[in-house]
Formats: structure tokens, C-alpha cells, sequence
């Protein structure tokens, strides 16, 4: 019996394909985005995972306090003192524009907690990899750079320029192209090209040896803990077009469902009982879940492999984290994605199991009560945005009681939480607005019937609306923020790159390079940056007294930038807030100050005028913060000082310099007696077009999945109120024939749908762009803090805005037109017939 | 007032060729009430609607009021019917968003010839005062088929093209608006041309025709 209740409701989708596509492609699509993103975050989380399992992590590290390379000597100086110390030899091979890292490791020195002494359990013997002809370890998703696959791999000796590799041998745990091999291994290949550092076991010493500085591993932040934020936003989008397919499948549900309500009173009054109804319903949802799932997952799957690539990019540029470029998939990622489909689809279909089972055999005509039912359904609906927007101010509330820069997940709650008081206000402010119309419109009998008739339809648009609503409101905030990032960070660019010339060397190459720079008569400016590290101990803050640092702080080292002060860079470096204005800011950073960035100073509540007592090399001095300073795109907190407060005081190396060159000056001859004075490769000598290229290709590709998934959510959105319009198109249809059989002509005719959808459309999106502002400034002033640690100026584009309006409003036009075009078809006499189904 | 030259009409469907009129005459005078009867499906209708102009036939010719409709273009024929026609369907087709008194008054207001008064008048005549601010669908059938009568006559038509306007009715509000409509034809002098199916709703009105397999034939009483 269920058999049949289950084949006879079916039935109804041969006679409605639309309403079957709308309801798959909302679960399509629903499940898709979902999927995708979760694919990429676990492919990422697996990763790091990886990455963690690596020695950087796990294991301090020494270098030098002067900054000259470490060398063979220093690893016997150590190893004299008894000092526990093991050598990494690290180089790279760049395969068909792949960066490879090859980490040469000495596992009999190798402090034992480490995730590369599990080598010899899973690669074979120690004997093997310690001895000629060794052994290359890789994951297999590295496999792909040499063209191999797994059959081939093992023990394969792919050649690079002249040279051999060992033979390969996979390991899972290892992140992507990485290939770890015996230290003797790395020499032979290398040599001198290799660098050397030198790790201990984490907590090994608790003081540097004289000469050396030590970064302890829990100062580095690990690849997951810098992402996290990253893979919040993606989520949060995911979750966005998640809900708004879902508004799509409720929408297919509830219209399938009205439409076969008569059939289901039939099944009652032929005595099937209401639970054999329920249990159809149920299946019927199922097997939609399934197929919706399914389809999701493939093309999710397709999707995040078409966005990897960017992602992992973008990871790697901004975070330094390596995230493989194909997909790795837990189990539990299937079934993840399965369960969030089918969940949502009886969630969404909760509604009409819900009437199903309250379901009468007896009803009084076909809709007798739905008016009456609608106006409570609104008022529910009020309830529920009047409680979202209870919500909403709670978490404000809250928001505004944590410190700057904490409750990323509060943030995007909050946003969730205006999304859904607005679109929850949103059915029953169109059907007040439309009441009024039809009070003002009484005269005119054609306006009424235009008011009257949206009234009537806005039960089966309302869904559509809101998603509309939701998506466009998205859409403008998401939108703003990525231009106006886009914006200021290209205008940030410009203002730091003072130099039209920069010169990335090891720190013993730079020093004697400044020096000669000096006497070149060439050369207007040259300016040197420096890096260092530091600890932040005290805070001395001007609105609460001195307080120490706290534990973590106390633990996590500060990165130290040095600048030169000079005119050329001062006039064009961009400040956000300075203690007295900008001219005494850089006079007083040329002497005891120091400035700080955006992301340290929310982090540490710090502002101008406040001071820091930091470990120098002369002991602990307190600095006066003197300006803070926008640094978009770094994660980390830094210090800016000048290039010789950094050498002096700080453990710290030369970086890079700038180089200014006079007008007349030829730029190529001085390039190249540049490279042939100090024996540079060509890639360390960058002109400031290449770095701003470089650095615009980086946001524009951490962005192209927040466009992406943008433009793909308000796509679905727009789908959603075309499948809601079409699917009553025929309802409609009805409507327009009487209307011309009672003398209205067919030109007019043509006109209202288009008014009416147009209208409501507009309306829509013109409520869509406060809240859209109200999203921007969420995203740019309050989660971008969170998540990234710098503010970004609220900024608006109209032509943005424009467009948007522009596409709810064709839409909603195509919609409208497509009834009307029937009309011109057939005969309107034709639709009058119809039954009313 | 409505005279129908040779009209013939065929339905093509999938199953084939419907021939639904075959060379149909038919005139009606001014204040002349003529009904049309004939079994199920025999194209009563159809021949309503070809003579309202909502369909046009394959051959011959509609003339209302001396105006040939097929001279007309689509705005001139929706304004004529707008401003002459009161059309009464059998299924109705009360506007759903509108409530009992804009309906009535719907048509009367596009051809902006309201009438208060005349509104009032028909309303308690079809028994639905007071159900004015009422939407359609909280309406029984009979109310409904009331309103739909009601629609048209407040228009103060010249012509009444009715689709079996008591079929829903119990025989005492059938009585009542039989004599509403018979009223109003003597009243307005105004065309009416009535389907029904029932021998004694037909009796009252001047003539009576039987369409059977495409042709008209009066019926002499
Ligand atoms: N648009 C159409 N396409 C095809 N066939 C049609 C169409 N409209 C009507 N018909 C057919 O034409 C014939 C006459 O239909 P019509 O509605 O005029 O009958 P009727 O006499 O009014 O019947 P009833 O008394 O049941 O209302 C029927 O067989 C019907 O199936
Ligand atoms: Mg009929």
C-alpha cells in the first residue's frame, strides 16, 4: 500500500518536472557548496596535520645572533659544549613550477618525540635509509610532480638536472612536496647550496647558547592555528548558500505539497491511515535527500577541485602552510556531507510532514481557510524575527563587551542573526506594505487588483524573497568588503614600496652591499629593512596601570621590523593613529620608540602613547608606542623600529634593501653591475612592479573563492524565485485570462506581472542594501578584526550596488515575463478552461 | 444586438479533428432572451465564447451592437467587451484576491460606469449583503455563482452571454435569479443568451435552440 501512496505522490512530479528540478536543484546546490568547502577544509586540515607532524614544529631552533649562516663549525662548537643538538640540511628543487622542499635529516641525532623517528616503522629499515644509495621520502600526492604513480614510485629514481634521486619510498604522514631523505643524501645532491640549521628537542635548553638565538616552537604558531579564521569565513559562506538552498527545497516541498493535497484527502477518504501517509512523505523525502546528496557530493567534489589550487595558494602566500593541491578526503567527510544534505531536507520538509500529519479528510474547498492560515503563518513569522532581533541585540551586546579583536564566531553569529530577523520581517512588511497599496489604490480598480494579487501570491513567494533578501544583502556586504580591501591594500602597496627597486639576499651579502651601495654615485637612497624578533614582557598601558604581559604573550615571541627613516619612505608610509601627529611619530621612532602594527595593537589593547617593556640584547627596556601602523595581510604581531635600534638592541638580520635610484640613472646597467659585483642570482633583485604584482595576485586569489561562493549564492537565490515564479506560472496564467475576458486588453495585461514581480523585486533589493551596508561594516570593522587582526575602511560601491538590484530585478522580470508570453501564445480562452488544480 | 453568420469551429487535438460547429446562424435582438441547450459537451460553450469574442471562429463571422468582430483589433474588441458585454462563466472565475463587493463591482469599474447604488441593489437582490468584505473562496458554490452574476450585471450589459448561471443553484434562488436576469433584459433591454441544461429554466425566456452534432435547431413550444 505504502508502494503505491509512495508511486501515486511521485506521480505528480511527471505532470510538475519544474517543480522536481526546482526542488533537486535546491538541494543541489544546497549540498554542493556545503560539500565543497567542507572538502577543501579537510583537505587542508589533513595538511597540517601532516605539516605538524614535521620537525618545524615539534622542535626549537638555533641560529646565530650576528645572522651569518650557520655552519659546520657551529654544529661541532655545540656539539663540543654537549649541547643536544641535531643538523637539518634544507634546499629546494623547483620541478615543472612546483617548489619542492628537501629536508636532509640526521636520524641518529634527531630528538626522538619527533614524527620523523616513526621513519624507520613505516619506511624500512634505518640501515636503508642512512646508507647509500639512501632513500627519498614523499607522500603520494607529490608523486604527480615526477608523473609517476604509486606502482611506479617505489624505489623509481626520478632524475633532476644531472643528478638521481634516492629511491623513492611514500609515506602518508608527510606533507605535500616535501621530500625528507638522509642528511649525507642532501649533501650529495646539493652541497654548499643547502642550508644548515640546527634544531634540539622542544624545551631541550632553557637558555641560548652565547652567540646564538633560539626559536622556541611554541613561538611559532602552528599552520592550523593561523588558518583558522580563513577556513571560519569559508564555512560561514558554505553555511550561507547551505541555508539558501534549503529555502529553495522548502519552497519546491510546500508547492508540491499544496498541489497534492487533494490527493492525499483522496488516499484518507479511501482509508489509508494517516501514518502510511506520513511514512510516504518520509520516504519520498528521502530518496529526493539521496539523490540531492549525491549529486552535490559530485559536483562539490568538481568544485573544490577547481578551487583548491587558490586556496592553496593563498594559504601558502599569506600563511606559509602547504596544503596539497588535490583532494584528500576523510571517511567522515562522506558521511558528513550526506547527513548535512539529508538533514536539511527534513528540516525544510519538516513543514509538510508536519501538515501531512495534521492532515483532514474532510476540508472545505480547495484553500477555504489558507487566508486566515496565512496571516497566522505571518504572525508566527513576526514572532520568530521579533525573537532573531531579541538575538540579535543579545549577541551586540555581547560583542561590544568583549575586547577589539575576540569573538570571531560571536560575530558571525550576530550576522546569521540580523540575516534571519530581516528575512523574517520580511513576508509580513511586503504584505502590510501591500495592504496599504490596495487602501490607496481603491479607485483605480487595476492597482488594486495589482496589490491585491501580490497579497495573494506572497504565500509562495515569501520563501523566495527571503532568500533573495539573504543572498543580495550577502552578496553587497561581501562584495564591498572584497573591493574595499582591494582598494586599500593596493593603496597600502603603494605607500610602503617607496623603492622602485628592492634586493632579497642573505643577511652576509647585505651587509657589504649597503656599504658599497653607499659610494655609488647612481644610487639617490638606499633603503635597508632589518627582521628580528623580540618578547613583549610589561605592558604599560595610559588607561590602566602596568600589567605584565600575560602567560601566552610572556611565551610567544613578537617579530621586530627595521625601517629607515628616511624622507623618501616617512612621507608615503601609512599610519593609522600617531600619539602627536605624524612628523614627531618618526622623529620619535629615530629614537626610543617603537611603532606597532594594527594586529598587535588590537591583540594587546594597545594605543599610542602606551609603552612596552621588551627583552633586548641589553636587557629589558620599556619602548613608548609612538603610531601604530596597518600591516594587511600578515597574521602575525609586529614592532617597527628603525633599522639601527633593530641591530643594536634586538637579536635581528638584515632583510632586504630599497634602492633609489636619480632620474638619470640607467637602471638596467646599474642592475647589472649590481648582480655581477656581489654574484646575485636574478631572483634577487625584484622591481617594486613585480612585488605589487605578485602581492595583487596573492589577494586576488585569497579572494576568489569568497567570490565565488558569493556569486554562486546569489545565483541560487536568483534560481530559487525563478523556480518559485515559474512553478505558478500557470496559477497565474488563470488570473490574467479573467481578467482580459472581463475587457482589460492583452497589452495591459502584459504589463502587470511585470510591475507586480519587478516591484516586489526592488523592493526586496532596496531593503537588501541597508542591510547589505550593515553586513559590509560587520565584516570590515568587526570579523575582519577578529579573524585577521586589521580594520578595513567601510567603503561602498554603487555600481556594485547597481548591478545587484539590477539582477533581482531582471530575474524577477524573466519570471514575469515568461506567463505573459504564454498568454501571447495560446489563446487566453484556453486558460480560462483549465481546471484549477 | 448579436448575430452569428455561418460559424464553424473545429478543435484540433492529438486524438484528431473535433468539429464542435458546423455553419451556425443566430440573431438576437435588443431585450430579446433566448436559451441554448443541448447535451454535455456539444459545444454550448464554445459558441458562448465565440460570441464573446474570447475565441474566434474558423469561419464565418460575430457581429455585436453592428460591429463585426473579426474587424476589430484585440484592444477594440477588450474595450467592447469591457463596456456591452456581461459574461457569466460556468466555472465562475471570480478574481481570488479580491473581496465579494470589488468583485462585483470589478468589471463596472474598469469601464468606469460604477454605480453605488445599482452595486447595493444587486447585491441584496443575489441574497449577498453582507457578505461584502467576504473573499470568494469563503463562499459556497451557489454565493459564488451569485457573485459571478452579479459581476456581470452590474455593468448594466447589452449584451448577457450567461454559461448555465443557475446550475448551482437550488430550484427557489435559481427562481430568484432567473427573475433578476429576465428583469434586468426588460429593464435595460439588453440581449440575453442563457446555456442551461433545465427545461424549466429555459421555459420563462422568448426562445429556445438545441445544439446537437454542430447545428442549431430552435425548438418550437
Ligand atoms: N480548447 C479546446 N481544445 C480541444 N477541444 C476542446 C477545447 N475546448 C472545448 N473542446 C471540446 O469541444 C467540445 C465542446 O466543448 P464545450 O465546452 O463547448 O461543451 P459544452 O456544451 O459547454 O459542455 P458542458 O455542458 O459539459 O459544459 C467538447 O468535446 C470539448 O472537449
Ligand atoms: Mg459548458
Amino acid at each position: 500500500m505504502i508502494l503505491r501512496v509512495v508511486l501515486t505522490l511521485l506521480s505528480h512530479y511527471r505532470r510538475h518536472p519544474g517543480q522536481l528540478a526546482m526542488l533537486l536543484v535546491g538541494l543541489w546546490v544546497a549540498s554542493a557548496l556545503w560539500s565543497s568547502v567542507q572538502a577543501i577544509n579537510a583537505t587542508a586540515k589533513e595538511s597540517y596535520a601532516r605539516a605538524n607532524a614535521l620537525f618545524s614544529l615539534e622542535t626549537d631552533q638555533l641560529a646565530r645572533s650576528d645572522g651569518i649562516a650557520l655552519s659546520i663549525d657551529d654544529y661541532f662548537l655545540l656539539r663540543q659544549a654537549g649541547l643536544p643538538v641535531s643538523p637539518l640540511l634544507e634546499s629546494s628543487l623547483t620541478i615543472e613550477n612546483t617548489r619542492l622542499t628537501v629536508l636532509g635529516i640526521d636520524l641518529l641525532t634527531l630528538p626522538a618525540s619527533n614524527g620523523n623517528s616513526r621513519t624507520t616503522a613505516n619506511g624500512g629499515s634505518l640501515t636503508e635509509f642512512i646508507s647509500p644509495p639512501w632513500q627519498t621520502q614523499l607522500s603520494p600526492d607529490t608523486l604527480q610532480v615526477f608523473r609517476l604513480d604509486r606502482q611506479q614510485a617505489l624505489g623509481a629514481t626520478p632524475s633532476i638536472g644531472e643528478q638521481r634521486l634516492p629511491p623513492l619510498t611514500l609515506r602518508n604522514d608527510l606533507p605535500p612536496n616535501t621530500l625528507v631523505m638522509d642528511i649525507a643524501a642532501v649533501w650529495a645532491l646539493f652541497g654548499e647550496q643547502a642550508t644548515l640549521s640546527l634544531v634540539t628537542a622542544s624545551g631541550a635548553l632553557s637558555q641560548p647558547p652565547e652567540g646564538y638565538r633560539l626559536t622556541r616552537a611554541t613561538s611559532l604558531a602552528s599552520p592550523e592555528q593561523l588558518t583558522d579564521s580563513f577556513h571560519l569565513n569559508l564555512t560561514a559562506l558554505a553555511l550561507l548558500s547551505l541555508v539558501v538552498g534549503l529555502f529553495i527545497v522548502q519552497a519546491a516541498l510546500g508547492l508540491a505539497m499544496e498541489q497534492r493535497m487533494t490527493t492525499l484527502r483522496t488516499f484518507r477518504a479511501l482509508g489509508v491511515p494517516g501514518k502510511t501517509i506520513t511514512l510516504a512523505i518520509l520516504l519520498e523525502l528521502l530518496l529526493f535527500g539521496l539523490i540531492g546528496a549525491a549529486l552535490g557530493l559530485i559536483s562539490g567534489l568538481w568544485l573544490a577541485g577547481k578551487l583548491l589550487p587558490d586556496v592553496a595558494s593563498t594559504l601558502s602566500s599569506l600563511y606559509q602552510a602547504d596544503v596539497q593541491r588535490s583532494l584528500a578526503l576523510p571517511w567522515h567527510y562522506w558521511l558528513g556531507s550526506v547527513a548535512i544534505t539529508l538533514g536539511g531536507l527534513l528540516l525544510a520538509g519538516s513543514g509538510v510532514l508536519w501538515r501531512a500529519t495534521k492532515l483532514q479528510v474532510l476540508a472545505l474547498g480547495q484553500s477555504y481557510a489558507w487566508r486566515f492560515s496565512y496571516q497566522r503563518q505571518l504572525m508566527r513569522m513576526l514572532q520568530a524575527g521579533g525573537l532573531a532581533g531579541a538575538i540579535t541585540l543579545g549577541l551586540a551586546t555581547c560583542l561590544s563587551l568583549l575586547p577589539a579583536g575576540e569573538g570571531l564566531v560571536v560575530s558571525f553569529s550576530l550576522v546569521a542573526a540580523l540575516l534571519f530577523t530581516c528575512a523574517l520581517c520580511l513576508p509580513p512588511a511586503l504584505n502590510a506594505l501591500l495592504q496599504l497599496l490596495q487602501r490607496l489604490l481603491r479607485r483605480r480598480p487595476l492597482g488594486q487588483w495589482l496589490a491585491a494579487d501580490m497579497q495573494l501570491q506572497l504565500p509562495r513567494l515569501s520563501l523566495a524573497m527571503m532568500a533573495l533578501l539573504i543572498a543580495l544583502a550577502t552578496n553587497l556586504g561581501v562584495s564591498s568588503m572584497v573591493g574595499g580591501f582591494r582598494l586599500t591594500f593596493l593603496e597600502w602597496l603603494d605607500q610602503r614600496l617607496a623603492a622602485p627597486l628592492y634586493i632579497n639576499a642573505t643577511p652576509s651579502t647585505l651587509t657589504p652591499l649597503n656599504e658599497w651601495l653607499t659610494s655609488q654615485p647612481e644610487v639617490l637612497e638606499t633603503l635597508p629593512t632589518a627582521r628580528g624578533n623580540t618578547r613583549l614582557l610589561a605592558i604599560n598601558s595610559a588607561m590602566e596601570n602596568e600589567r605584565n604581559a600575560n602567560e601566552s604573550a610572556l611565551l610567544s615571541s613578537i617579530a621586530v621590523f627595521g625601517i629607515s627613516t628616511v624622507p623618501t619612505l616617512t612621507s608615503q608610509w601609512p599610519l593609522l593613529e600617531t600619539f602627536d601627529g605624524i612628523p614627531r611619530a618618526w622623529e620619535a621612532l629615530a629614537q626610543q620608540s617603537v611603532f606597532i602594527n594594527e594586529q598587535m595593537a588590537v591583540a594587546r589593547a594597545l594605543q599610542p602613547g602606551d609603552s612596552v617593556l621588551l627583552e633586548t640584547l641589553q636587557g629589558a627596556v620599556w619602548f613608548t608606542v609612538a603610531a601604530i601602523y596597518p600591516d594587511y595581510g600578515n597574521p602575525q604581531q609586529q614592532l617597527l623600529v628603525t633599522v639601527d635600534t633593530l641591530m643594536q638592541r634586538f637579536e635581528g638580520e638584515l632583510a632586504s634593501t630599497g634602492i633609489v635610484l636619480h632620474s638619470e640613472a640607467d637602471t638596467d646597467a646599474f642592475r647589472q653591475a649590481l648582480s655581477t659585483e656581489f654574484d646575485l642570482s636574478p631572483d634577487t633583485l625584484v622591481n617594486q612592479q613585480e612585488i605589487k604584482e605578485a602581492a595583487t595576485q596573492i589577494f586576488e586569489r585569497t579572494f576568489s573563492i569568497t567570490r565565488a561562493l558569493n556569486g554562486l549564492t546569489l545565483g541560487v537565490a536568483a534560481l530559487a524565485l525563478l523556480a518559485t515564479l515559474l512553478a505558478q506560472a500557470q496559477q497565474r496564467q488563470r488570473q490574467l485570462a479573467t481578467l482580459w475576458a472581463l475587457g482589460v486588453p492583452r497589452a495591459t495585461l502584459a504589463l502587470l506581472p511585470l510591475i507586480q514581480l519587478g516591484g516586489l523585486a526592488l523592493i526586496t533589493g532596496l531593503l537588501a542594501i541597508p542591510l547589505g551596508i550593515t553586513i559590509t561594516w560587520l565584516l570590515v570593522a568587526v570579523i575582519n578584526v577578529a579573524a585577521f587582526g586589521w580594520r578595513l575602511p567601510l567603503q561602498l560601491f554603487p555600481l556594485d550596488i547597481a548591478v545587484m538590484l539590477l539582477t533581482a530585478f531582471s530575474v524577477a522580470l524573466f519570471a514575469a515575463a515568461l506567463p505573459t508570453l504564454q498568454l501571447w501564445r495560446t489563446s487566453p480562452r484556453a486558460l480560462l478552461n483549465e481546471e484549477t488544480q | 444586438m448579436l448575430a452569428l453568420q455561418q460559424v464553424s469551429k473545429t478543435f484540433t487535438t492529438p486524438q484528431g479533428q473535433l468539429l464542435v460547429l458546423n455553419e451556425i446562424n443566430l440573431t438576437l435582438a435588443r431585450g430579446e432572451s433566448l436559451a441554448l441547450m443541448g447535451e454535455s459537451g456539444s459545444g454550448k460553450s464554445t459558441l458562448l465564447h465565440i460570441a464573446a469574442g474570447l475565441e474566434a471562429p474558423d469561419l464565418g463571422h460575430v457581429v455585436i451592437d453592428e460591429q463585426s468582430l473579426s474587424s476589430l483589433n484585440e484592444p477594440a474588441r477588450a474595450k467592447l467587451r469591457r463596456q456591452q458585454l456581461g459574461l457569466i462563466f460556468q466555472q465562475f472565475h471570480l478574481v481570488p484576491s479580491l473581496n465579494v463587493i470589488d468583485n462585483l463591482t470589478l468589471q463596472a469599474r474598469l469601464a468606469h460606469k460604477e454605480d453605488g447604488e445599482w452595486s447595493a441593489y444587486l447585491l441584496d437582490r443575489l441574497g449577498l449583503a453582507g457578505r461584502e468584505r467576504h473573499y470568494p473562496e469563503q463562499l459556497s458554490g451557489g454565493q459564488q455563482q451569485r457573485l459571478a452574476i452579479g459581476r456581470a450585471l452590474a455593468v448594466r450589459p447589452s449584451l448577457l452571454l450567461a454559461d448555465e448561471p443557475t446550475g448551482n443553484l437550488d430550484e427557489q434562488s435559481a427562481d430568484t435569479v432567473l427573475a433578476l436576469l429576465l428583469d434586468l433584459v426588460k429593464e435595460t433591454q439588453c440581449a440575453l443568451l442563457m446555456v442551461t441544461h433545465s427545461a424549466r429554466v429555459a421555459a420563462p425566456l422568448d426562445r429556445t435552440f438545441h445544439l446537437h452534432l454542430g447545428s442549431l435547431k430552435e425548438t418550437k413550444r
